[in-house]
């Protein structure tokens, strides 16, 4: 289970999806989303669905990984198709029984945003699936550097993700250890009604949060003797760096969907 | 913006904390709760204003890059841009409020904790509405009745919970 979530939904593969830069990837999944925003027929979603069978094709990410990443939003989804087949009136009547009804502005708004939706959440999970969290933090780090001068702490930020990502594992077996520890001890976290079982979490969660600033303390220590002084002329290990393959499918996949925006 | 290396631990820390709290589920009723607004609300009232802003800005990024820390599991950047958007946008401003009032005070009672954090819940439903309705575009009534109604007493359970919790840390650091 610990390695499933430090992992992620990153899945290994041998790819030319896998090798560019995150930074690349990162930019033309923010284009799409404002491409599908803008798309408004018929023809604009086609292409843009086979846009993203074509890029699992390429990714070499099987399609239940793809299908799997929808289950979670598979309820939305389908409520967002009911409530506009049966509510959104308007054009032809399609289907009736008794009182329900389906009308063709209906069917097709319904239609339209649950595809929109479907486009949304494959195409973005596309990006975790085939980059691994770690680069899309350097990923991140880079693309939000020019902001600096805004007040974005970059580097702060990489810095602390990367430390989050490394004590999510820590903190959730400290939190099961603790759990175990008052259960041995008598605490029922199962019985009892809603006030109860929240007032059986206090043992859980007071141990928890002390333990984690005692960890902070500990590691601050342990960073500053070591010299951590922030990420003014700092070096990398890997450094990041954009290769002409880079610039040609990244340049020639962001003319495509501009081109779909603007024309279909 | 400047931290020391401490503010960026704890801050760090904090967020790892929120992601986990969205990983432990607890079964109160018939809709899976998870502990994760809890946490938010906690962070913003332990950690003040500006770094339980950060602390949750961080877990929006840890679910983003993938990790399955969104609430029943979810990871990637399609819950931020989907339907429960609104809902994980707001955290940060509300972990920011809570932060904000819990720091003018200068005593801290339980009722002084839970009354900031009671209005965040509020943002919390708002901002989440209206991410909601954008998204699908199902009208506000019933954007109310899918994503606001279940969750209103267990959330309530929880900012109570998450207030006692802050006296008794506050106490002890």
């Amino acid at each position: 289970m610990l390695n499933d979530i430090m992992l992620g939904q990153y899945l290994d593969r041998d790819s030319i999806v896998h090798s560019l830069d995150p930074r690349i990837k990162i930019l033309l999944v923010i284009l799409f989303i404002i491409v599908l925003f803008i798309s408004k027929t018929l023809l604009g979603y086609a292409v843009l669905g086979g846009f993203i069978i074509i890029s699992t094709l390429i990714a070499k990410i099987e399609f239940k990984y793809i299908l799997k990443s929808l289950k979670p939003l598979l309820f939305i989804i389908s409520l967002t198709l009911i409530i506009h087949l049966f509510l959104t009136k308007g054009g032809e009547v399609i289907w009736e029984w008794k009182f329900l009804s389906i009308e063709e502005k209906g069917l097709n708004l319904g239609l339209f945003m649950a595809a929109r939706l479907i486009f949304l959440i494959t195409f973005t999970s596309l990006l975790t699936l085939t980059t691994s969290p770690l680069e899309l933090t350097d990923g991140l780090e880079k693309l939000l550097n020019p902001f600096k001068r805004f007040g974005v702490p970059a580097h702060e930020l990489a810095m602390m993700m990367t430390i989050a990502l490394r004590f999510i594992p820590t903190l959730l077996e400290e939190s099961e250890k603790i759990l175990k520890a008052q259960k041995a001890r008598g605490a029922d976290f199962e019985s009892g009604n809603l006030i109860q079982k929240a007032k059986s979490l206090i043992p859980l969660l007071v141990p928890l949060f002390v333990s984690a600033f005692r960890r902070a303390d500990d590691l601050a220590l342990a960073m500053e003797a070591r010299c951590y002084r922030g990420g003014e002329g700092r070096t990398r290990m890997n450094e990041l760096h954009l290769s002409r393959a880079d610039y040609l499918i990244g340049g020639a996949t962001a003319i495509f969907l501009i081109f779909v925006a603007i024309l279909i | 913006m400047n931290l020391t290396t401490k503010e960026m631990i704890v801050t760090s820390l904090f967020a790892a904390l929120t992601a986990i709290g969205a990983l432990l589920t607890i079964p109160i009723g018939p809709v899976p709760v998870t502990l994760q607004v809890l946490f938010t609300l906690t962070a913003g009232a332990l950690l003040g204003a500006r770094l339980g802003l950060l602390s949750q800005i961080l877990y929006l990024f840890i679910g983003a890059v993938g990790l399955p820390v969104y609430a029943g599991g979810g990871a990637g950047l399609a819950h931020l841009v989907g339907p429960t958007g609104g809902f994980l946008f707001s955290f940060p401003i509300a972990a920011y409020i809570v932060g904000r009032i819990v720091e003018e005070r200068e005593d801290i009672t339980l009722l002084g904790v839970l009354g900031p954090m009671v209005l965040g819940l509020i943002l919390i439903y708002i901002l989440g509405v209206v991410g909601l309705n954008i998204a699908t575009d199902m009208g506000l009534k019933k954007a109310i009745a899918v994503g606001v109604l279940p969750f209103v007493i267990p959330d309530l359970i929880k900012a109570l919970a998450g207030a006692y919790l802050t006296l008794r840390i506050k106490r002890i650091y």
